[in-house]
């Protein structure tokens, strides 16, 4: 399955969940986007939108401030 | 016990995670100066030392809870999550609540109606769809461009520059605005329209109608 | 027994200082402190006023003369709290105690780091929004605290009108954001 990566590394509230939202119809069942964040609002909303719409979701801090956030999609 | 792909994923991870460093030090700088303000702001006056405490405390919950009141207004439409605005709605309620007892004890007692009951117009509508646009175009409002100069976006400390020349400019004007608009327009205060159970339970009423609504409009689309 | 205890402290410190708090929790949080400025401030919380008087006391540091603004000729409560200057101005002193509490919880986390501007797209948000709001909020006699959060709490009408207009604004704001600044 495919691994795609975003980075939003200093990309404003909204926006990186945006880009998420966008990449995602071209992805397929089984593929996991990684994201690169380091908004703390992103933090919490990319995570809960994932789950609302039912993918596993992990998160993983890389660094002070910095997280990786990987979706995989399940339907 | 099955493995996801993204466990397996971050562990095949070729980068390996920098080692975190805990931020002790400024952790402590950081309460060492707040300690010491406070203190000094004491010697001032005491007010000014407990609003020092409170505006910590401020930051420290939003910071915290990562409460953003341009997502709950912002995010409804453009990512079709309410959870930030059925927060902001409980908070609402909260308040009301301790807001309605002070402004009835106050009035009981032959006082006047205290809180920011403020003359509502044209000028309302303006002012609020501008700060609407500016909080969405700059990623934060008022409460939330502080907070996130305090988490270290040189972005909003920009944000900041022109909202103090936003807000200069528009005292330089207040005399106008005041003439033709905030002297001549009503201050509405709800009970005095509605009555004070129609105006304190009616709020709340509506506030606990806005709240279903808002969780009906975040999951109408979600399969079970 | 000791060994139970410090895990009990060490995942208190998990939940309260290095998680996220539920959205929830921070909203009681909230209106809680605002009715705590309320009783002993005489007026609940407003962030923005402040940002008037920060223009002053600079443009005071530069020889001007911001007394002669309409804004504080007109209302000699705001002329006051001109003159007794920034130590004891409550209103200066929780926005920048704000700022430091977002720090605060942020390093208590190691979760602080700058975030340097990524794009010209992003500094000319900061900009103009910074511009609206600051005007905007003075228009409207509040912000999203003042007029929006303390203004419904307050059960005034000026606070539910602002609720509707700022909406419509951040649905423009999104169209432009989405438009011309992604």
């Amino acid at each position: 399955m495919a691994e795609i990566s975003i980075d939003a590394l200093g990309e404003a509230c909204p926006i990186p969940l945006l880009k998420i939202q966008k990449k995602w119809p071209d992805l397929k069942t089984g593929d996991v986007l990684i994201i690169n964040i380091d908004h703390s609002c992103a933090l919490k909303n990319i995570p809960e939108w994932a789950r609302k719409e039912g993918h596993n979701v992990e998160v993983e801090e890389v660094e002070e401030g910095v997280w990786d956030i990987y979706i995989e999609k399940t339907a | 016990m099955s493995e996801t792909p993204t466990t397996t994923l971050i562990k095949r991870r070729t980068q390996a995670p920098v080692k975190k460093k805990s931020q002790i030090g400024l952790t402590v700088a950081a309460v060492l100066v707040i300690v010491a303000i406070g203190y000094y702001l004491s010697t001032l006056k005491v007010l000014a030392s407990i609003i020092w405490f409170i505006g910590i405390a401020l930051g420290v919950v939003l910071q915290k809870s990562r409460f953003c009141f341009t997502a709950s207004l912002r995010d409804p439409i453009l990512t079709g999550s309410t959870s930030l605005t059925r927060a902001t709605i409980i908070a609402f309620a909260v308040a009301t609540v301790g807001f309605a007892a002070l402004q009835f004890t106050t009035i009981l007692k032959g006082g006047p109606i205290i809180g920011n009951v403020k003359p509502v117009g044209f000028h309302t509508v303006i002012g609020a769809v501008m700060f609407g646009i500016g909080m969405v175009i700059s990623g934060g409002c008022a409460s939330g461009t502080l907070m996130r100069m305090g988490e270290g976006f040189v972005m909003q400390w920009i944000t900041l520059i022109t909202f103090i020349v936003g807000s200069v400019i528009a005292a330089m004007q207040y005399g106008w605005w005041d003439e033709h608009f905030f002297s001549v327009s009503p201050k509405i205060f709800l009970p005095q329209t509605f009555g004070w159970a129609g105006g304190f339970f009616g709020q709340l009423a509506v506030l606990a109608l806005l709240y279903v609504f808002a969780t009906w409009y975040e999951y109408r689309k979600v399969k079970n | 027994m000791t060994t139970r205890a410090f895990q009990e402290l060490q995942s208190l410190k998990q939940i309260v200082i290095k998680d996220a708090w539920p959205y929830s929790v921070g909203a009681v949080m909230l209106g809680l402190l605002n009715i705590v400025i309320f009783i002993y401030f005489a007026s609940p919380w407003g962030v923005t006023t402040a940002f008037v008087f920060w223009g002053a006391w600079i443009y005071q540091l530069f020889g001007g003369h911001p007394e002669t603004w309409s804004f504080f000729t007109l209302q000699p409560a705001m002329m006051e709290s001109l003159k007794a200057g920034i130590l004891v101005h409550s209103e200066s002193i929780a926005d920048i105690g704000l700022v430091v509490g977002a720090f605060l919880a942020a390093a208590a986390a190691a979760q602080f780091r700058i975030k340097k501007i990524k794009s010209a797209r992003q500094v000319v948000g900061a900009l103009s929004g910074g511009l609206l709001m600051g005007y905007g909020a003075r228009l409207a006699l509040g912000c999203n605290i003042g007029a929006y959060f303390s203004g419904i709490a307050s059960m005034a009408a000026n606070g539910w009108v602002f609720g509707i207009c700022i909406f419509f604004g951040a649905y423009i704001g999104s169209k432009i954001l989405v438009k011309y600044l992604m």
